[in-house]
């Protein structure tokens, strides 16, 4: 199956054989779906929106114009789809206090001792990857995960690549100003 | 299939802090859905393309032959059980005929499953089936299909580690180069080009070759299937 790429395959779901993004899924919807964690922090919205994702494409399977790879387009659907549900979601909250009391926690299912056996360091950089506004994080675990070049990267994000990079640039530094607040030390210059 | 964690796009900074953040984010656990999004996809999938190509199928014809042969199974087994008590005064003839009425409701299972809506029990009829492909073509052709049409990622692979192995004998071959030649779908064509490729016999890839030359397969499944060739040729 490695044998067909991406964009043959949507090609083939713009012709009619929808049996193909089965096998899209197959290769993207973990991907998908920690994007989608990474922005919702719900594992039960993101299993909803990543169901979304691939059934969008399904539907705009004719659209892609094969600009770019097609893990980027995908992205860029997946982006739409997330980005629409935190806004609905903040409709619906009353503030932002009761949404984070809502959200249930990113990651870190693990026990004390597994934290306390040298792992306090991650602990601390996925609390502060978490801390960080949406914008940011979703430029981290796209362009840390998902994605090799800013090209790809900046038309899943729907931007020019210097601008990618920029906002790449920004996160980071977002990111390490928060995790130097929570793990107490002063910043390195 | 999923891809796993790769390298990233290059990231470069002149804060040392930054560089090592972005190599413990590697380090981060990875959270996977739960099986259910797999479930509740291809179910989706399976809707929407019945919409698209206007299959209707009622599910009652469905579930009705299962329902008979799971019955037929079970009394079949009574009796068995009634006759192997009374065995003196049973005939072997009697037994031997109902071992034989067993394995044709046994075989009719298989085949109801390997057709089911459900996935999970058209896994199971894969499973069942392998036994019986080799010598019985109506259950190797419904294998077959599982192994290059089935929606659910799980179940083809389960027909295709099931089938493979049998490319070679003449009667799995022939099936096989036959359902090649009537493929349209082209992610059909590969699936069973792909079979050929990695469990056919010479003759087999002779005749993948002469398909692929007579722009009988896709223009990208021929390409695929040459490159193979050449490749393993080299």
């Amino acid at each position: 199956m490695q044998a067909v790429s991406d964009e043959q395959l949507i090609q083939w779901v713009a012709d009619g054989d929808a049996s193909c993004l089965g096998t899209l899924f197959e290769r993207h919807h973990r991907s998908v779906y920690q994007y989608c964690l990474q922005l919702t922090r719900r594992p039960a919205a993101s299993e909803d929106l990543v169901q979304d994702v691939f059934l969008k494409l399904l539907q705009k399977a004719g659209s892609y114009r094969g600009e770019g790879s097609c893990k980027a387009w995908i992205f860029n659907i997946a982006r739409n789809v997330t980005f629409d549900y935190l806004r609905r979601a903040e409709r619906r909250t009353v503030s932002d206090d009761d949404a984070d009391e809502n959200a249930e926690p990113l990651v870190d299912h693990r026990s004390t001792e597994q934290v306390a056996a040298g792992q306090q360091n991650l602990h601390l950089v996925a609390r502060a990857l978490a801390e960080i506004p949406a914008a940011a994080r979703e430029v981290i675990w796209l362009g840390r995960f998902v994605f090799e070049d800013y090209e790809d990267l900046a038309r899943a994000l729907g931007c020019t690549a210097s601008a990618a990079r920029v906002r790449m640039h920004r996160a980071m530094q977002q990111l390490n100003t928060t995790f130097t607040r929570m793990n107490g030390v002063p910043i390195d210059v | 299939m999923s891809e796993k964690r790769k390298g990233g796009v290059p990231f470069e900074s002149d804060d040392a802090a930054e560089q090592q953040l972005w190599s413990d984010l590697e380090k981060l656990p990875e959270e996977a859905p739960s099986g259910r999004l797999r479930r509740r996809f291809y179910d989706e999938l399976e809707n929407a393309d019945r919409r698209t190509h206007r299959r209707r199928r009622l599910f009652g014809w469905l579930t009705a032959p299962g329902l008979a042969v799971a019955l037929g199974c079970l009394f079949v087994g009574v009796m068995v059980g009634v006759l192997l008590r009374s065995a003196p005064t049973a005939s072997r003839a009697e037994l031997a005929q109902l071992q034989q009425q067993v394995a044709i409701l046994n075989r009719n299972l298989v085949l109801d499953r390997l057709e089911n809506d459900s996935a999970s029990k058209r896994l199971l009829g894969v499973i069942e089936a392998s036994d019986l492909a080799e010598h019985d073509p109506e259950v190797r052709r419904a294998l077959l299909e599982r192994a290059v049409d089935d929606r659910v990622h799980s179940v083809r692979s389960a027909a295709i580690d099931a089938i493979g192995p049998r490319v070679g004998s003449p009667a799995v071959g022939d099936e096989l180069m036959a359902s090649l030649e009537k493929a349209e779908s082209p992610l059909v064509q590969l699936a069973l080009a792909d079979l050929v490729l990695r469990y056919g016999n010479p003759k087999q890839m002779e005749q993948l070759l002469q398909l692929s030359a007579q722009g009988r397969l896709h223009p990208d499944v021929a390409k695929h299937v040459q490159s193979s060739v050449s490749g393993n040729r080299v």
